[in-house]
């Protein structure tokens, strides 16, 4: 697809249901008394417990999308030091220490994953938001500390350090820096991801309340009544297919735009779950920088 | 970015292999032996961590089965029967000996022995993901290779923009707009499965729309990693050879480009099994599916530990084994990409 429909489609996706989740609540008004269940006499009918769909659904989007940014963003917060620690240690075992817990994290199928922890955890959006951040972390870490390693050797690094730079100037005014590019490219692969994990986990009721107002627990409790009221179920249904499309053409559109070949291919060549290669690299490149 | 490390980067580098294989430095059973070892530890690793997070689960199966008037007294007795009360490292022992003689314990609500629990649940979610990859592999490799020899035109552009929009939609949102259309609009598919019992194959268009929700995912992402590949192998220096060469098209492209461009794939076909389990889990509860996924989320909330236990094994060894699996694929394809080493 050329570049303008691409962004104006993706655009478009994304936009709808942003602005429904966002903007949402405040239109909601107060609750209308509670209808027959499955009913068809308003705009999108009622639900399986007779409230109004088009009232539930402009609540209903908020929880979703806050969960999944902030969780994006938890995991960044925590993933990227992490893994320009485990990049910048010139003591290995603290390298290991650090990266084969996650490595161990991402031999579990995180959708089981996910179930685990969250029926470990009391539920509500908090605990979900902390669930997926651990989730998405190992690879973030992992792409942290890949990008941070190849940084860490230039001839760049071993001037600054020559020049009596301190460790933090060197890891945050250089690494830090140079990562950033890489870290943004990925950015938006992680928050589709973690848009996916939430709206899976809520449509399996895991982690959130049995009646909450949520597109995703929509989509679960008004199945019973597809036959008489389907709007109930496929207008939030169709409102996450569009977040999560509209948000993977603009992000994809953005990798894009900024360079093809190296940050293109990301996903398939650091999210390599063999890490016998990775300290194998990491003791080259170390041996290299020393 | 460590572009010298990423198998696209390098095509041409990935193309001596072939013509010279086992000059590589790590031999393949020696590469096989450590991956071995290294996924045997993972899941020992795995259960050890399985069986810490349902410790934590609030409540346990004595208090479920109490039921409604919960006395102290009897949770008390059901927990001494069940042998709750002994140290949960003690447990965890017991399991794994257990686990040597293919005995998993007995479920805690059913009763019955777990290996049997699994053996019928596994039935058509081995079913689901048999016909899934079947016809995955060929239909994703097809769509990689028709987009890259047809590269910035139409149906290129088409295949790539749709790979892009469908690479994360849920499944299951995906599978109720696919239900809400084929099965309550159209009428063509029933909606659930309900009623066709373990053996799906009995009614096969009960396994259409399941599937179609099921493949969107992967297919995206591994034709656009065929695609790429293939991109590149078609326009390096040992495809242009090949052409002087006066080999036939056809050759050029299946023999000599596209095991190249599928030595990447052959990894991301093995991260999709992440995928598919999760896949596998949320259709099965679209569609009522008794499956293994139907099993899990009705023992997590029972809190039957043998069989969470159980079916977080089976899912731990299905993804480390096909790791194992595609690792060593990728490794023999394209030993140098692949194997760093």
């Amino acid at each position: 697809m050329r570049p303008v429909p691409r962004w104006a489609l993706g655009g478009t996706l994304l936009g709808v249901p942003l602005v429904i989740a966002l903007a949402g609540p405040w239109f909601a008004g107060e609750p209308s008394p509670r209808g027959v269940s499955f009913g068809s006499g308003s705009l999108l009918g009622t639900d399986f417990v007779g409230r109004d769909v088009w009232e539930q659904v402009l609540v209903g989007g908020r929880t979703v999308v806050l969960v999944a940014l902030t969780a994006t963003i938890l995991a960044f917060l925590v993933g990227t030091p992490l893994g320009v620690l485990a990049a910048m240690t010139r003591r290995r075992w603290l390298d290991e220490l650090l990266m084969r817990p996650l490595d161990l994290l991402l031999a579990i199928p995180s959708l089981l994953l996910l179930i685990l922890l969250a029926a470990a955890a009391p539920p509500g959006p908090p605990a979900l938001t902390v669930i997926v951040a651990v989730i998405s972390l190992p690879e973030v870490a992992r792409i942290s500390r890949a990008a941070a390693l190849e940084i860490a050797a230039r001839p760049a690094m071993e001037a600054m350090w020559l020049q009596g730079e301190g460790w933090w100037r060197r890891a945050i005014g250089y690494v830090g820096r140079s990562m950033l590019r890489t870290l943004l490219a990925d950015l938006g692969v992680r928050a589709v991801g973690a848009l996916y994990l939430v709206a899976t986990a809520s449509f399996l009721g895991v982690g959130v309340p049995p009646d909450a107002g949520d597109w995703a627990v929509m989509v679960d409790r008004n199945r019973a009544g597809m036959f008489l009221q389907p709007w109930a179920v496929v207008v939030p249904a169709l409102l996450l297919v569009g977040l999560s499309v509209g948000l993977n053409l603009l992000f994809d559109g953005v990798r894009g735009h900024r360079g093809e070949a190296g940050v293109r291919a990301i996903p398939a060549s650091f999210a390599h779950p063999d890490f016998l290669h990775q300290s194998r690299r990491a003791r080259t490149q170390k041996g290299r920088a020393a | 970015m460590t572009g010298n490390r990423i198998p696209r980067a390098a095509p041409g580098r990935r193309a001596a292999p072939r013509l010279s294989a086992g000059a590589h430095r790590t031999s393949l059973p020696r590469y096989a032996a450590r991956r071995l070892a290294l996924g045997f530890a993972q899941v020992v690793a795995v259960t050890a961590l399985v069986f810490a997070l349902t410790e934590a689960l609030p409540g346990d199966a004595a208090v479920v089965l109490a039921g409604d008037a919960p006395d102290p007294a009897r949770i008390e007795r059901i927990r001494e029967e069940l042998g709750l009360d002994r140290p949960a490292p003690a447990r965890y022992a017991d399991w794994l000996l257990g686990l040597l003689h293919g005995d998993l314990g007995a479920s805690l609500t059913a009763g019955r022995p777990v290996t049997g629990f699994l053996a019928d649940a596994a039935g058509p979610t081995v079913q689901l993901a048999a016909v899934t990859l079947l016809l995955l592999v060929p239909l994703a490799v097809a769509a990689g290779v028709v987009a890259a020899l047809r590269e910035g035109r139409l149906l290129d552009r088409t295949l790539t923009a749709a790979g892009v929009a469908l690479y994360s939609v849920p499944e299951f949102a995906l599978a109720v707009v696919l239900v809400a259309l084929f099965a309550l609009r159209l009428g063509w598919f029933p909606p659930t499965a309900v009623g066709v019992g373990t053996n799906l194959f009995a009614q096969p268009a009960v396994l259409v729309l399941p599937l179609l929700a099921l493949l969107a995912r992967p297919i995206c992402s591994i034709s656009r990693l065929v695609r790429a590949g293939m991109v590149d192998a078609l326009g390096s220096e040992y495809v242009r050879h090949a052409r002087r060469l006066g080999l036939s098209g056809r050759r050029v492209t299946l023999a000599h480009a596209l095991p190249n461009a599928v030595a990447p794939a052959a990894q991301q076909l093995a991260r999709t099994t992440d995928w598919l389990l999760g896949g596998v889990i949320t259709v099965e509860a679209v569609f009522v599916i008794p499956g293994l996924g139907t099993s899990l989320m009705s023992a997590v909330s029972a809190r039957d530990i043998p069989v969470i236990q159980g079916l977080a094994l089976v899912f731990a060894v299905t993804t480390v084994v096909v790791n194992l699996l595609a690792d060593v694929v990728a490794f023999r394809l394209a030993p140098r990409a692949g194997g760093t080493a």
